[in-house]
C-alpha cells in the first residue's frame, strides 16, 4: 500500500473514529445504510410471504403470514423500567409469539450497484420475556434451575438468525444465513452458530405443489437436520436474568462475487465462514435482478416469547 | 418531520371466542388509532376494547377510551395518554375474520 493510501485509510478511519455514532462500527469503504433505530425503523420492515392478484391474505403461505410488525422498544421491563438503547432510548425490537416455533423476521430490502464485499454491523441483545406468576416450577426450565445467579430464562430463548437473499447474474438466488442456536428444539442449551444445508422454500414451490408448509414452521430451513453447525458453542452474555440488557457486536461479511460467506465476529470472536455452504437455488429467478435483501429473525422453542433487539445497524460495501 | 408507523397486529385472523393482540410498543407515539376490519362477510358479533399495560404482561382497559362494537366492515377509534404499551382485547360470539391496524405518530 502507498503512502498515499496509507494516509487516505488513516484519515477516513479518523474521521469515523471522530464521530460517535460511526466509531463503534468498521465499516467497508462505502456506507449504504446507517440505520439508528432512535430515529424510526429505518427500512426494517415485517417479512411477509406473497399473495395473490386481489390481495388476498389468505393466499400467503401459512408458515410466512404471521412474522410479527417490528416495534421501537425502549427496552423496558417489569423490575427495574426504561433500560433503554445502547445510545438513546430506543431499539428494534422483532418479538414472536408466545408458541414454540414461532418465528418473528424484519427485512431490509436494498438492491446491488455493483458485486463483491457486504457487511453487516449490529449492536444487538436477545431476551426471553419474563414470567410473572407463583409456580414453583417456573424456577426450572431446560435443564437451567434458578440458583440465584442462572435463571431459567436463558433457556427460553430459542435461536436468532442473520441472513441475506440475494439474487443476480441474470436470476440466479441464493441465501446466506448464519443462526446462533442457543437451545436445541428441546430447549437444551446448545449456543452453536449453524448454517442451513438447502435453500429456503418459495412460494412459487407452494403454488405448484412441490411444498406446504406449517404455519409454524421454520422457513429458512424446514428440517432441523438441515441446520449444521459452523462453530463450537459461544457463550454470550444474556445475564442472567429477562431483564438485563447487554448490547453485543457482530459484524458479518459476505462476498456477492463469489457469492459465498467470509467471516462472522461477535464481540472479540471471529469465525472463518470461507468453507460454509452457500446453497444456490437450481432454477433462475425472474423479478428479483440485484437483489440485496438482509434479514433478523428470532424464533422461539418454548411458549414464552422471544425478543431480538437492535440498537443500530451498519451496512457497507467495497464497491 | 413526524415519525409514523403502521403495524398490522392481525392480517385476517379468525376469531371466534375472547381474544388480545401481541403486545405492542408505542413509548415513543404521541397520539394512536387503531382500524378494525371485518373480512370477507364473516358475521360474529364484535366488540373491542383498548388495553395499555406498564410492562407488556400486565393489562388494564384504558380508563379513558370505551369500548366499541364493529357493526359494519370497518371501526375506528383515537387512543391518547397510553404509556408503553397497547394491545387491543376483543369479545367475539360467531365467526369474525378480522384485519387490525394500529397507527402511531409521534
Amino acid at each position: 500500500m502507498s503512502t498515499s493510501q496509507t494516509s487516505a485509510t488513516d484519515l477516513r478511519r479518523a474521521l469515523l473514529d471522530a464521530d460517535p455514532r460511526l466509531s463503534r462500527f468498521n465499516p467497508l469503504p462505502r456506507i449504504l445504510a446507517h440505520d439508528d433505530f432512535q430515529t424510526g425503523t429505518h427500512g426494517w420492515t415485517e417479512l411477509i410471504g406473497n399473495f395473490d392478484g386481489n390481495g388476498n391474505l389468505r393466499t400467503v403461505d401459512d408458515h410466512m403470514r404471521d412474522f410479527r410488525p417490528p416495534q421501537l422498544s425502549s427496552c423496558t421491563f417489569f423490575d427495574t423500567g426504561t433500560h433503554g438503547a445502547l445510545s438513546g432510548t430506543y431499539a428494534l425490537k422483532l418479538a414472536t409469539r408466545p408458541i414454540a416455533g414461532h418465528t418473528a423476521v424484519g427485512i431490509r430490502r436494498l438492491t446491488m450497484a455493483g458485486k463483491g464485499l457486504v457487511q453487516l454491523e449490529t449492536y444487538f441483545t436477545y431476551k426471553s420475556e419474563a414470567t410473572l406468576g407463583q409456580d414453583p416450577a417456573n424456577n426450572s426450565f431446560g435443564g437451567v434451575e434458578w440458583d440465584g445467579n442462572l435463571h431459567p430464562s436463558e433457556a427460553q430463548f430459542g435461536a436468532l438468525t442473520v441472513a441475506t437473499d440475494v439474487c443476480g447474474d441474470g436470476g440466479t438466488r441464493y441465501h446466506t444465513v448464519a443462526r446462533y442456536r442457543n437451545t436445541t428444539l428441546d430447549n437444551a442449551l446448545d449456543r452453536r452458530w449453524v448454517y442451513p444445508a438447502v435453500p429456503e422454500p418459495t412460494p412459487r414451490e407452494h403454488v405448484q405443489g412441490k411444498a406446504s408448509l406449517a404455519y409454524l414452521a421454520d422457513f429458512t430451513a424446514p428440517d432441523p437436520d438441515d441446520w449444521k453447525p459452523f462453530s463450537d458453542p459461544m457463550e454470550l452474555c444474556y445475564n442472567e436474568v429477562p431483564t438485563k440488557v447487554n448490547w453485543h457486536y457482530l459484524r458479518w461479511l459476505i462476498d456477492t462475487d463469489a457469492r459465498k460467506n467470509v467471516e462472522l465476529q461477535i464481540n472479540d470472536r471471529v469465525i472463518d465462514m470461507r468453507d460454509v455452504p452457500v446453497p444456490v437455488y437450481e432454477e433462475k429467478y425472474e423479478s428479483l435482478e440485484t437483489l440485496l435483501n438482509f434479514y433478523f429473525s428470532v424464533r422461539t422453542h418454548s411458549n414464552v416469547r422471544n425478543f431480538l433487539f437492535l440498537d443500530s445497524v451498519l451496512i457497507s460495501v467495497d464497491w | 418531520m413526524r415519525h409514523t408507523q403502521t403495524a398490522v397486529l392481525e392480517r385476517g385472523e379468525d376469531f371466534s371466542s375472547d381474544f388480545a393482540t401481541e403486545p405492542y410498543e408505542v413509548a415513543w407515539a404521541g397520539e394512536a388509532r387503531f382500524f378494525v376490519q371485518r373480512l370477507e362477510d364473516t358475521a360474529g358479533d364484535v366488540e373491542l376494547r383498548t388495553q395499555i399495560s406498564p410492562d407488556g404482561i400486565t393489562w388494564v382497559d384504558a380508563e379513558n377510551t370505551p369500548a366499541v362494537r364493529l357493526d359494519g366492515t370497518m371501526v375506528t377509534w383515537p387512543v391518547r395518554e397510553f404509556g408503553g404499551w397497547l394491545r387491543v382485547s376483543g369479545t367475539v360470539s360467531g365467526l369474525a375474520r378480522l384485519r387490525i391496524y394500529l397507527v402511531c405518530k409521534g
